[in-house]
């Protein structure tokens, strides 16, 4: 049996008490009873955590959606106008998709290129969707935040987002993965499957098309 | 494109982040200023916030654990081969005359496609030469591009990967999967589309009449 003992607090007096006691049940909120599963598996990688989901300890799929909704968000939203509400509609449906394959995912080390392809999948299908929706009512970019003060960084931002939309499409995921992400070229053959020379040759070129439109910006 | 918009090797190694020792001045300046856009550009992207990893997880906790047999439809579909006593041979037949009165035929050529008695539904046979592949799996735009896709059946002695999938008249994109990780388009595919993202999708028109461009 567990004893539980009330702690009374005085807010008149206990403000740090009270405020580090809320902080911590926040914390501790997204993980529900699983919290201490979660934090351990936290340190896991990509395939012990897939073996074990698959074991059935399933709550510790969301180890691995923050882990790759971190490192894969900034790339949803820039292959979608930088729309961030595409973004998340096009990486949750990925995310739910790869559950429900994740046994298909032969070799769970390989998690992270596998989920890539569903994520880039899924971005093309949101892209599709909202296509005939953009051409009319253009989704605003980032950039086109009334609230930035900042008129030459808004006017830059805005131009460099309608430049990548003009590159074609192999162009503008290499170019995204090199400069939005920061990837290496070798993390990014591991990703796509494409050889370091072809990715690094689509990178080039993006740079040229983009310089191209940039003119009398830079 | 002019050779103003060329930028120089040593730029483009700059660019990629490789030490370059003698780079001129105003290349290195036109190379800062490039940066310093895509810069700018990428600070003001927000990818979603912690708030997917909930709606994510709500939608998967009333999900089963995931295995390896997928849905109940797949395994209908999935093309087996099936050994019958000659005893049983005529009893077979009848059942099969009986299931394609109901408007699904069973009969299957590689490369073709069956008009169904019904008209809305045409069976189109995919098929992949993978000798090395220990799954192969069809993920598209008839299944949403599911990562469990549809698995294909191998026959031994060729290697010849095999599937057969209900279709409505229409366009649909589609990649195999090779053992889980690698999507590949069909080779024998006669168009392939970009897909948005930097690789190729193939494509199949199914018409009304079974017609079928692949």
């Amino acid at each position: 049996m567990t004893c539980i003992t009330p702690i009374h607090l005085d807010p008149a007096t206990d403000h740090f008490t009270l405020l580090a006691t809320r902080v911590l049940m926040m914390a501790a909120l997204p993980f529900g009873s699983q919290g201490g599963l979660l934090i351990e598996g936290a340190k896991q990688s990509d395939g012990k955590l897939v073996r074990r989901i698959l074991a059935g300890e399933t709550d510790l799929y969301r180890i691995l959606v923050e882990r790759y909704r971190r490192e894969f968000g900034r790339y949803a939203a820039a292959m979608l106008h930088g729309d961030s509400d595409d973004a998340a509609d096009a990486l949750q449906e990925a995310f739910i998709r790869a559950y429900d394959g994740l046994a298909s995912c032969k070799d769970p080390d390989r998690f992270k290129a596998w989920l890539f392809r569903i994520v880039s999948n899924q971005c093309h299908n949101v892209r599709k969707r909202r296509r005939d929706h953009l051409s009319l009512d253009r989704v605003e970019d980032p950039a086109h935040n009334p609230a930035d003060q900042d008129l030459e960084r808004k006017e830059i931002g805005a131009a460099v987002g309608d430049a990548l939309d003009k590159l074609s499409a192999e162009q503008r995921e290499a170019f995204v993965m090199k400069h939005v992400d920061g990837r290496s070229y070798a993390e990014m053959a591991e990703l796509m499957g494409v050889g370091e020379d072809a990715l690094k040759m689509r990178v080039h070129r993006a740079r040229e098309e983009l310089k191209k439109h940039l003119k009398g910006l830079l | 494109m002019s050779d103003s918009d060329r930028l120089s090797h040593d730029v483009q190694r700059y660019l990629d982040g490789e030490q370059v020792e003698h780079l001129d001045a105003g290349e290195r300046a036109q190379a800062d200023s490039l940066l310093a856009a895509i810069e700018t550009y990428a600070s003001r992207l927000e990818g979603p916030g912690s708030e997917l990893d909930g709606a994510v997880m709500q939608a998967v906790r009333v999900k089963p654990v995931p295995t390896a047999h997928g849905s109940w439809w797949q395994w209908l579909l999935q093309p087996r081969v099936v050994s019958v006593r000659p005893a049983l041979a005529a009893a077979a037949a009848v059942a099969l005359l009986v299931v394609g009165a109901v408007g699904v035929s069973l009969r299957q050529r590689a490369g073709t496609v069956e008009p169904t008695a019904q008209a809305e539904i045409v069976l189109v046979r995919f098929e992949l030469r993978a000798p090395e592949a220990e799954q192969v799996t069809l993920a598209g735009s008839f299944n949403d591009w599911s990562p469990e896709g549809i698995e294909l059946v191998r026959s031994p002695d060729t290697g010849l990967w095999t599937g057969t999938l209900p279709l409505s008249p229409g366009e649909y994109e589609y990649l195999f999967v090779i053992d889980g990780i690698s999507w590949i388009p069909d080779p024998s595919a006669h168009a392939q589309v970009d897909d948005g993202f930097g690789a190729a999708n193939s494509v199949i028109v199914v018409g009304p009449r079974g017609v079928v461009r692949s």
